[in-house]
């Protein structure tokens, strides 16, 4: 049985439609890939999946339960937690405040909630910044805070929107080593929107390719490379030529 | 228990604020043997009510980010819930008072679900809308005595039952037992799930339904606690004017004030309510009387008033703590 389960996927605004008929199914302990040109509709899909959005039609099934139409709070309580693009960064709460929120999700007590919150900030190498708010970070530490975020809801299913987005190459190297760790210590299967290959490529099992809304290749990171469709697409010559 | 802990507990709160705290807290206390006059003692009533009033409003207001513009319509509730149940059936205020309460509570549901499908801007006009309505319905409706209002039976001695006392000193003594308690609770709520819920909410929505939280029963719940705290002060106005008409008790003026108290003082902290209230009651009395009674310029101290309030909050939108915090170099 399938982990996660899309089927038939459909969602337009008006005119245009985001996602067609997409299909796609995700394992249990598996690190999959989302690619795709900007505009392909890889982020409605994610809100499709997670809730913000309703599908016009098709289904998400999760560990056998079908979800479609769930709110994103509801289905965070069924296991599957999701970081954001852009995080609106407030000055409101604090970095631990921040993750306690999320801890929040699975107790009632403020000081488990605290323990659990420090233990996964320490987990990221976050020790440090606990009490300084989210203004007053650099931006790798706020991506940071976004997964820690998450990862306090305690997901079965980490759903990770450009994770890597606006980091430089070193910190984008230590972010793949954490995805790695998040995966093989906390047993957590990733399923990742990434436009740095530097990221997609290495750690991704499985690879799906959107492109105007629909799933255009599906497949092992070196197969994908060399698929015909995805090159025109996204990669482009250079990349193709490159490996 | 462990919230009861949370509610006494204010170590985390700074030296200076702990301090300050204690000595006002005695100043509290001794306050009615200090010798003011009877004019003095209503504004301390008055200041001790909209601390109350604003501490309410500051869990969905202030913690939750919703620009909240009928808490009128509570008070309303808990004063008439008083007032019709002394007139018509004698019910003591310990009991009629308990049961606007509860009123409240539910009508605030009622009125909540539909509410917070209602963001931002929208949703600060449908609060307005649904306290005037309210009014109205009170304006209109013979049975409570329509727009004249009713009066509470006067009773000979002074009952402990009914809340009825020959000095104001026993009143006053009610209402700083109301406020402390409101204090407690608010101490204890800024530290609970819920607090911290609500504040994520403020922050960013989005983002808190992505970690499990409906957001909308959230607020419904916080609204829900806010307008609890208005209704006893509602129950309190009733049984301390000995008198209840739709102007004095659900007035769109009185939702603004209590908002305005608790976003001039600093909202989402635990003293804005307070320093709003202490700051804009006398002034707001003061002001009027000496201004519009003996000098004969009516109006000018609205104008003082609504100046100042431009002045602090274009200088810091957090309001007056929040001024005091950016002295202290605190972290914002």
């Amino acid at each position: 049985m399938a982990f996660l389960e899309v089927v038939d996927l459909v969602k337009d605004f008006g005119g245009v439609v985001a996602n067609n008929r997409v299909t796609f199914e995700i394992h249990q302990g598996e690190i999959v890939g989302l690619i795709g040109p900007n505009g392909a509709g890889k982020t409605t899909l994610f809100n499709c999946i997670v809730g913000y959005h309703k599908p016009a039609s098709g289904k998400v099934i999760f560990k056998g339960k079908e979800i479609t139409g769930f709110k994103p709070f509801m289905t965070n309580r069924e296991g599957i937690g999701r970081t954001f693009q852009l995080m609106k960064v407030t000055a409101g709460m604090t970095v631990l405040e921040n993750v306690m929120v999320g801890a929040f999700c699975r107790t009632d007590e403020r000081n488990l909630a605290k323990i659990e919150a420090a233990a996964i900030l320490g987990f990221l190498g976050m020790d440090g910044v606990m009490n300084y708010h989210l203004n007053e970070l650099p931006i790798a530490s706020q991506k940071k805070v976004g997964l820690a975020r998450a990862l306090a809801t305690q997901p079965e299913l980490l759903m990770l929107d450009e994770v890597a987005s606006g980091l430089n190459p070193k910190e984008t190297e230590e972010m793949v080593g954490f995805l790695k760790k998040i995966h093989q210590e906390k047993k957590i299967t990733l399923f990742l929107i990434e436009h740095v290959m530097e990221v997609v490529m290495p750690i991704s099992q499985r690879v799906i390719v959107l492109d105007s809304g629909e799933k255009i290749a599906e497949g092992l990171p070196n197969e994908i490379v060399k698929n015909e469709r995805v090159i025109k697409a996204y990669l482009g010559e250079k990349y193709a030529k490159g490996r | 228990m462990e919230t009861l802990k949370d509610a006494l507990n204010f170590r985390d709160f700074s030296r200076a604020e702990r301090v300050g705290f204690g000595l006002f807290t005695v100043f509290l206390l001794i306050f009615p043997w200090l010798g003011a006059g009877s004019f003095v003692k209503t504004v301390m009533i008055q200041f001790l009510l909209f601390s109350l009033f604003g501490m309410g409003w500051n869990t969905i207001g202030g913690y939750g980010g919703q620009v909240e513009l009928g808490k009128a319509q509570y008070v309303g509730i808990g004063s008439y819930a008083v007032a019709l149940m002394m007139v018509w059936w004698k019910i003591p205020f310990w009991v009629s008072m308990p049961i606007g309460v509860l009123i409240a509570i539910g009508y605030s549901f009622i009125i909540g679900y539909p509410l917070f499908r209602l963001k931002g801007h929208y949703f600060a006009i449908a609060t307005i809308c649904t306290s005037l309505v309210l009014q109205d319905i009170f304006i209109n409706w013979k049975l409570v005595g329509a727009a004249k209002g009713i009066e509470l039976p006067i009773h000979e001695h002074p009952d402990f039952l009914y809340m009825q006392f020959k000095s104001d000193t026993y009143y006053y003594y009610f209402i700083m037992i109301l406020f402390f308690f409101a204090v407690f609770y608010m101490n204890g709520f800024r530290k609970s799930k819920l607090g911290y819920q609500l504040r994520m909410i403020k922050d960013d929505e989005e983002a808190a339904e992505s970690l499990g939280i409906d957001a909308r029963w959230c607020k419904i719940k916080a609204y829900t606690i806010a307008s609890a705290f208005v209704a006893v002060g509602g129950g309190f106005m009733a049984v301390y004017n000995l008198y209840v008409d739709p102007y004095s008790v659900m007035d769109l003026d009185l939702s603004i004030k209590i908002a305005l108290m608790a976003m001039l003082g600093g909202a989402a902290s635990m003293w804005g309510p307070i320093i709003g209230a202490g700051f804009l009651v006398p002034l707001d009395r003061f002001l009027g009387s000496w201004l519009g009674g003996q000098k004969g310029l009516i109006g000018v101290d609205f104008m003082i008033y609504s100046a100042l309030i431009m002045i602090v909050s274009a200088y810091q939108p957090r309001g007056i703590w929040g001024i005091i915090e950016q002295f202290r170099g605190k972290r914002t």
